[in-house]
């Protein structure tokens, strides 16, 4: 059907464009009156058959006719803001989020009542962020988590046992590095973006606590990001390679023995090394540390200027609460995911040995997911404290200051009812 | 006869509007509307919303003002322009003259340094970053540091020093510099050949004396073009910076100019609107007033008048 | 010795030009070298300087990629430059022969207030010009994606000034036949001013050709999408496929590289005869 679709439009499609047939995303118009018509964005999935597998399931929906637009261009989530500002952007649309300016802003449908009676069989980390006032505004699609994973050969050739504290890392770091070969690739950032908040976790902190504070106003928070500031001066990092940290390709050709990168790598890392790689969490720093790994779900959401309520709420429920095979489906056939209803996660074969199984204890034991309340200025702005922490050498504490401060304003604005 | 004059006035008058009245219209409908709508926005908080309503006078200006982030930003430009302007000036002008003087090949050369022109941001900063200066063993600019021994640099991640400078400037030098080239080479094809000849008997040696006395005084109006283009240019930057140094999880803290701040903090996907709108409604001010002093301080428009 | 002098100088500057007409070359060197390699060729930790063997089916594999229409791409960009040059020159040539020509008590104003436009930058009005053209109902169609960018106050800009060079004595002699300004424009003014029309077109038909931010967000379906939002999708991929990002790049710049080839004769004499520059 797409590919007819594609053909017949491509033949025709500068005429039809001309004639302003192709002026509005499908909704509305159309032959089949009583079909409503939707549209569904996703952003582009980087594994090979996601988009396919999702027109699919489009497909198979015969209450509406679903039209899937797949968007390029990195930034999926500006591209959805924009969009949910008018009309014709996307009836139901996956989202990092939604954020809480989002919710507060009204641009989501509020979808508790359908998935009442399955709640309790998502993952709760990642759930709690979809959550504001009780309601749910999201529903969890996948879980996806970043672990680092290490090449065991290198490690025992250079008699580097696999670190267990911050401290051990650093150390495992410095000694892995050689003259072709870099000890650690945390993203060619230095860590500052795929790291984000994990590091404060480790050190037993948090970024929001469940009351609604700031979690890092503490000594422990300067102490664990001067350690990856020590990373950075010891020259263990790789930077400033062709591909980021989301992609296994500079541990895979060997450039790095350690590498910080998500869970979705592993089919590859494991098809390239076989069996010689293992993965960690991010190791525990000081006395009140604890291992951590971040979780986290893009989320179907409804916008609310979508031109049919009723029929979005219909296909969201059927695709991600009742159509569980499809749900697992897209977690594990193509990229690798955890299925984000820990009923489907505890059947999966993929899941159940090896490298893949620590993955999953790991997200259950040690997971964290960034919370709602971790609004974008606090984010940006601790961002930017952390690079220059590890790149510039500025003073851990100082910075930090300063991003309490910010993220205080900003839980204060939140705070108020809009 | 005042009606007859009057009456003519008319005629032109309506015939100035059949002819501009179409661009116009396009114009106030696609630049004015939205930018009178930005300055609305600018005094309202409109977090993700266009339709705000509630006022909020001068805040989002005060907060703009008042971020340290925001005023580094502009301070990146001046550094960005105080690179850029100065450098494309000096290329451009130099193989402007070599190429002019050239008996051969011409075509060829004029072809060679003017073909960057067609490529896209897009195009040039993949091959900036993935090819010239990644930061790895493969890279282009790192395997000739090695033909020296030199260990590899991670060119654009490195702070100490801002070796991204040198990835941001050389991209814009090179997609620009075959532009401003062919208005000098324009601008020297109309110098005549008499004032060459008279220097040549008032004794002018050919090259620096007749350069400074003849040559660059006659490019005079074509030098103060180039310039207001660089600057309005530069101050626009957005697309090399944006497809350099930003990644899936944002942008750097360093190499930021205004648009790319603005878009982070406020235009993107936190959409604190109201606030985005005054960084850019102040952005827009200065660009203005820089332009203004810039065409005063050269004499422009000093013909028309 | 003078003269030695100069021809010391004279090979000095071609030694120097063909360093630097190197230096410009390089990366469309690694553009070509990149794109018609092997992944394993690209990140060899050992420099090449051409892969061990030329892979051609990187072109296949490229226009076979079901996840990327880059054939129809290439269709819809050359669609929207086309119809952004031609609906760009019309209206910017008439306000500049208006604006040069037709005395008017508010020509200066109108002058300033386009000209003003200029200096502010496209994201400042970025947002709602979004929301405004989505009101139209235009997202996603050839109307939204060009429509919006036609009127561009450089084009503008340049015509005014080309035309207040232009010599008087025809148009007069026009205006003696009894022609006005509507006439007089077509029949004498336009067929004379070729050369600005060349220049002004082939910035104008680049610029819409490469074109990123706002095709990427008007054209959301993906039969909308033009070459540069479709390359976008391979560098932003998870996983970053060297070659095939780097032939996908090639052959986004190969139909305005012919374009420049072909023209830039036209351009050179354009920019000397418009005066952009004064």
């Amino acid at each position: 059907m797409p590919i007819n679709r594609r053909g017949l439009l491509t033949a025709g499609a500068s005429m039809a464009l001309l004639a302003g047939c192709g002026s509005n995303t499908g909704r509305n118009e159309g032959s089949s009156a009583r079909i409503p018509h939707l549209s569904h964005w996703y952003h582009q999935y980087g594994e090979p058959g996601t988009e396919k597998a999702v027109h699919r399931y489009a497909e198979a929906y015969r209450k509406a006719d679903v039209r899937v637009q797949w968007r390029p261009g990195g930034n999926y989530d500006q591209q959805t803001a924009a969009a949910l500002l008018t009309a014709s952007g996307p009836d139901v649309f996956e989202v990092n989020g939604p954020t809480l300016d989002q919710i507060r802003g009204g641009q989501v449908l509020d979808l508790t009542d359908l998935i009442k009676d399955v709640q309790g069989d998502f993952n709760q980390a990642v759930l709690a962020p979809k959550i504001h006032e009780g309601r749910v505004w999201g529903i969890p699609q996948v879980i996806d988590t970043q672990l680092l994973y290490y090449r065991k050969s290198l490690l025992d050739a250079a008699g580097v046992r696999p670190p267990a504290t911050l401290d051990e890392l650093v150390d495992a770091a410095r000694r892995l590095t050689g003259k072709k070969t870099k000890g650690l690739f945390l993203g060619n950032d230095g860590g500052g973006g795929a790291l984000a908040g994990t590091p404060l976790y480790a050190a037993g902190l948090s970024l929001i606590t469940p009351d609604g504070k700031v979690g890092f106003d503490d000594p422990a928070a300067a102490r664990a990001l001067a350690k990856l500031r020590q990373l950075y001066t010891d020259k263990s990092l790789l930077l400033g390679a062709p591909s980021d940290w989301a992609d296994p390709a500079a541990f895979i050709q060997g450039l790095t023995a350690m590498q910080w990168s998500g869970l979705w790598a592993l089919p590859q890392i494991k098809k390239a090394l076989g069996d010689d790689f293992g993965v960690l969490p991010f190791p525990a720093d000081g006395p009140g540390g604890r291992p951590a790994v971040p979780v986290g779900a893009y989320a179907a959401a409804i916008s609310s200027r979508s031109g049919n309520h009723t029929a979005a709420r219909d296909y969201v429920r059927w695709l991600w609460v009742e159509r569980t095979d499809f749900q697992t489906d897209f977690a594990l056939s193509y990229g690798f995911h955890i299925p984000a209803r820990t009923s489907l996660a505890a059947k999966a074969d993929k899941l159940k040995d090896g490298p893949a199984a620590d993955a999953v204890r790991f997200t259950s034991q040690h997971g964290y997911a960034q919370p709602l309340l971790w609004t974008d200025a606090g984010r940006l702005a601790y961002q930017d404290a952390l690079s220059r922490i590890i790149k510039d050498g500025a003073d851990p504490e100082s910075q930090l200051k300063a991003v309490v401060r910010r993220t205080r304003a900003e839980l204060d604005r939140v705070g108020k009812k809009p | 006869m005042p009606s007859a004059s009057r009456r003519r006035r008319r005629h032109h008058a309506l015939w100035f509007w059949v002819f501009t009245g179409p661009f116009v219209a396009g114009l106030v409908l696609f630049t004015y509307v939205p930018l009178g709508w930005s300055v609305f926005l600018s005094f309202h908080d409109a977090h993700n919303t266009v339709t705000p309503s509630h006022f909020t006078g001068l805040a989002n200006y005060r907060q703009i003002l008042g971020d340290p982030a925001f005023r580094s930003s502009l301070a990146t430009f001046a550094v960005f322009t105080a690179f850029i302007v100065p450098a494309t000036y000096a290329l451009s002008l130099a193989l402007a003259l070599a190429v002019n003087r050239l008996r051969f090949a011409r075509a060829f050369f004029r072809s060679v340094f003017f073909l960057p022109t067609a490529c896209s941001y897009v195009v040039a900063a993949l091959i900036w970053k993935m090819s010239l200066f990644n930061g790895v063993r493969f890279g282009l600019a790192n395997t000739v540091l090695g033909w020296f021994g030199a260990e590899p640099v991670a060119w654009l991640s490195t702070t100490h020093p801002p070796w991204y400078w040198l990835v941001i400037v050389t991209v814009r030098l090179w997609l620009q510099t075959g532009f401003y080239m062919i208005l000098f080479l324009a601008g020297l094809q109309r110098i005549p050949a008499r004032l060459y000849e008279a220097a040549a008997l008032d004794g002018a040696r050919p090259g620096w004396q007749t350069f400074r006395h003849i040559t660059f005084p006659a490019l005079r109006s074509t030098s103060v073009a180039v310039v207001l283009l660089l600057v309005i240019n530069a101050f626009q930057a957005f697309d090399e910076f944006f497809n350099l140094l930003s990644n899936a999880q944002g942008y750097p803290p360093y190499a930021r100019p205004p648009l790319v701040h603005l878009y982070y903090t406020a235009l993107g996907q936190g959409q604190d609107l109201g606030l985005g709108s005054a960084g850019a409604v102040v952005l827009a001010l200065i660009i203005a007033v820089v332009t203004v002093v810039q065409g005063r301080w050269f004499g422009l428009g000093r013909k028309e008048e | 010795m003078h003269d030695a002098l100069t021809r010391l100088g004279r090979a000095l500057r071609l030694v120097l030009l063909t360093a630097l007409a190197v230096l410009f070359l390089i990366p469309f060197y690694l553009l070509l070298r990149n794109g018609l390699a092997d992944e394993a060729d690209i990140t060899a930790p050992d420099w090449t300087f051409f892969p061990h063997r030329l892979h051609w089916s990187n072109l296949r594999e490229l226009f076979d990629d079901p996840g990327v229409p880059m054939a129809h791409a290439l269709l819809n960009s050359t669609l929207i430059a086309v119809l952004t040059t031609a609906g760009t020159l019309l209206p910017a040539s008439l306000a500049g022969y208006g604006l040069a020509r037709i005395p008017y008590r508010h020509a200066n104003a109108v002058f300033y207030a386009i000209l003003g436009t200029l200096l502010v930058p496209a994201a400042v009005t970025f947002v709602p010009s979004f929301v405004l053209v989505s009101s139209l109902g235009w997202v996603s169609s050839l109307r939204g994606l060009i429509v919006p960018t036609l009127f561009s106050a450089f084009a503008c800009f340049v015509f005014r000034q080309y035309f207040l060079g232009f010599p008087r004595e025809l148009e007069d002699a026009a205006q003696v036949d009894g022609l006005g300004y509507w006439r007089t424009y077509w029949r004498v003014v336009v067929p004379n001013s070729a050369p600005v029309f060349a220049a002004v077109g082939v910035i104008v038909f680049i610029g819409a050709w490469n074109a990123f931010l706002w095709p990427l967000v008007i054209g959301q379906d993906q039969d909308a999408w033009t070459v540069q939002v479709a390359l976008s999708a391979f560098t932003t991929a998870q996983t970053v496929n060297l070659h095939e990002l780097f032939i996908a790049a090639a052959v986004s710049i190969l139909p305005l590289l012919l374009v420049f080839l072909l023209l830039q004769r036209y351009i050179v004499a354009g920019v000397e005869r418009s005066g952009i520059d004064d």
